[in-house]
């Protein structure tokens, strides 16, 4: 789906009006990320994840380096709004990429742009609201919706696009933890359902451990690329990321210190009560041992 | 007072002026505001006033909208009248110190006050009746002929719908910059005009510094999702004029002879 080779990109920054220096946000990232994938990145504040994601909706060029979309060359100019179709895109702040003055509204712009018949504009919007669990607020406006509706309304607008692939860029960064908990559902779902591709950036280490695949991001570089399973073994390697471990992690490592036996990292909550209760039952005795 | 704002604030409800095409209501506004320009007896402004309410009734928006429509302009409307009434030469009535109120004062007064204020009334029934994508589909559509001429009437129409959406979110990021430079002890209420002045620029300048932010945000947004600027474009709802659009252009139609008869054969203006 998405192929990236020895990828550079550089900012420019005006030191004052006349001096001017580059920095180096991306530096050589290759990836390989197949069809159907759930894929996290993950990395501290300017290491480069939502630069690398601007380059897979071609808002963004290669300095050096390719980038391909379905086997297509980013580069190709005249395909762009093919290419550019293949990938949708949720930003960070929901306020900033609603158009619409309603919710049916705002999911028909893109559509609507593309000169998409009225008939199918209104399937297409029926089809990507009942998705995201938004078809009874068709009719509200978006200043009426909370954070965490908007953000889903952002990510039906990306939908909205028929896209194979769904790009969020911290989608959950100014949500609160229910809503979070929605929109990261809903993002699961699609790539459960529809087996849509899906790139998750973030910075909250809880919502990635039911990816398929976690990378970590440091200065540029890619520094992890791993199943979740492994990423959250390695505690230095997170250290290094400046990323936290989820609690329930943190909780089996120590368990591990103290030599009771969790030999691999549990991710789930529900995962982690089933086994410290058969541990329990295996080396306590069991239940009735515990009532006394 | 920005509250009193009410321009693009859509009233939702199902009547037969809601269900009429944008086109038609922007007509109607028009042929109504003419009006309004063809007569000067003060007796001719209270049959306008009472097509507003029948129009107002007939969409199902209560009269109390009316009324909030016109708070926001109630400096406007009190300035125009008192600087009418004194300023307009004519048979004195009252003289009081510098100050000669004339009948024809009183007469030209109520009539500009009139005037502007069912002109209000007149446009914000058209916002409380038809959505902001509904007025911006219909201006497009009724000046797309000028697209042909160079005028960008499909970039105005989005320039539009967009501005209209930042509308509630100026006014919430507004609110918040008055709280935040509030709690640093910044006083907009009190002191003279220009300490008041002063009190504004604090909020103006990061309100500012915000939207165009939030616009090249909004931009990069529009690109992802495919949008070009250019090319042709479709409607999820397409504009076609219905059964109610033929009796509205009707009615308007009757409504401007009534007017443009009675002037010409000057009954009593």
């Amino acid at each position: 789906m998405i192929k990236i080779e020895n990828l550079v990109h550089n900012y420019t920054i005006w030191k004052d009006e006349n001096t001017k220096s580059e920095k180096t946000v991306l530096d050589g990232i290759s990836l390989d990320i197949p069809s159907g994938q759930f894929v996290a990145i993950l990395g501290p504040n300017g290491s480069g994840k939502s630069t690398l994601a601007r380059h897979l909706n071609v808002l963004l060029l290669p300095d050096e380096g390719t980038v391909w979309i379905d086997g297509k060359n980013t580069q190709a100019k005249e395909r762009l709004y093919e290419i550019r179709s293949r990938v949708g895109m949720v930003f960070q702040n929901p306020d900033n990429q609603i158009v619409g003055t309603s919710v049916e509204e705002d999911v028909a712009f893109g559509p609507e742009n593309k000169n998409v018949e009225p008939e199918k504009i209104r399937r297409i919007v029926e089809d990507v609201l009942r998705k995201v669990r938004l078809w009874e607020k068709r009719k509200t406006p978006p200043s009426k919706l909370s954070g965490g509706q908007k953000q889903r309304l952002a990510t039906a607008d990306a939908l909205a696009g028929l896209p194979e692939c769904l790009v969020l860029d911290e989608p959950t960064a100014m949500l609160d933890p229910s809503s979070r908990k929605e929109v990261i559902n809903i993002v699961k779902e699609l790539n459960q359902k529809e087996g849509m591709t899906i790139i998750l950036i973030t910075h909250h280490t809880d919502e990635v451990v039911d990816a398929d695949r976690i990378i970590l991001m440091k200065d540029g570089k890619i520094i992890g690329d791993d199943i979740p399973k492994k990423i959250f073994a390695d505690r230095s390697l997170l250290k290094r990321a400046k990323m936290d471990i989820p609690p329930v992690v943190e909780l089996g490592m120590r368990l591990k210190k103290q030599k009771i036996g969790l030999d691999e990292p549990v991710l789930h909550e529900q995962e982690m009560i089933r086994k410290i209760t058969e541990l329990y039952r295996s080396k306590c005795g069991g239940w009735k041992d515990a009532a006394r | 007072m920005i509250r009193d704002i009410t321009i693009g604030r859509y009233y939702d409800s199902e009547s037969v002026i809601h269900r009429m095409d944008p086109r038609t209501k922007l007509m109607g506004v028009l042929v109504y505001i003419i009006s309004l320009f063809l007569v000067k007896n003060v007796c001719w402004y209270i049959g306008c006033l009472i097509v507003m309410l029948v129009l107002y009734k007939a969409a199902g928006v209560p009269f109390g909208y009316l009324l909030k429509g016109l708070r926001g302009i109630l400096l406007l409307l009190c300035f125009t009248f008192l600087f009418r009434m004194l300023y307009t030469p004519g048979d004195p009535l009252i003289q009081v110190w510098i100050f000669t109120i004339t009948k024809q004062g009183i007469l030209k007064a109520v009539q500009m006050t009139a005037r502007i204020a069912l002109m209000i009334s007149g446009a914000s029934l058209l916002s409380y009746t038809s959505t902001p994508k509904e007025l911006a589909d219909g201006l497009e559509k009724a000046f797309s002929g000028l697209e042909k001429t160079g005028i960008p009437v499909h970039e105005m129409a989005v320039i539009v719908m967009i501005a209209f959406r930042f509308i509630p979110i100026m006014l919430e990021e507004l609110n918040v910059l008055m709280d935040a430079q509030a709690a640093r002890g910044a006083k907009f209420e009190d002191g003279n005009i220009l300490e008041k002045c002063k009190g504004v620029m604090t909020l103006l300048l990061p309100l500012f510094l915000l939207t165009v932010r939030r616009s090249s945000d909004l931009a990069m947004a529009m690109e992802a999702r495919g949008y070009t600027g250019s090319g042709k474009t479709s409607r999820m709802y397409p504009l076609v004029y219905k059964k109610e659009d033929r009796a509205g252009y009707l009615a308007i139609l009757i409504y401007i002879s009534v007017f443009i008869i009675a002037r010409i054969s000057s009954l009593s203006f």
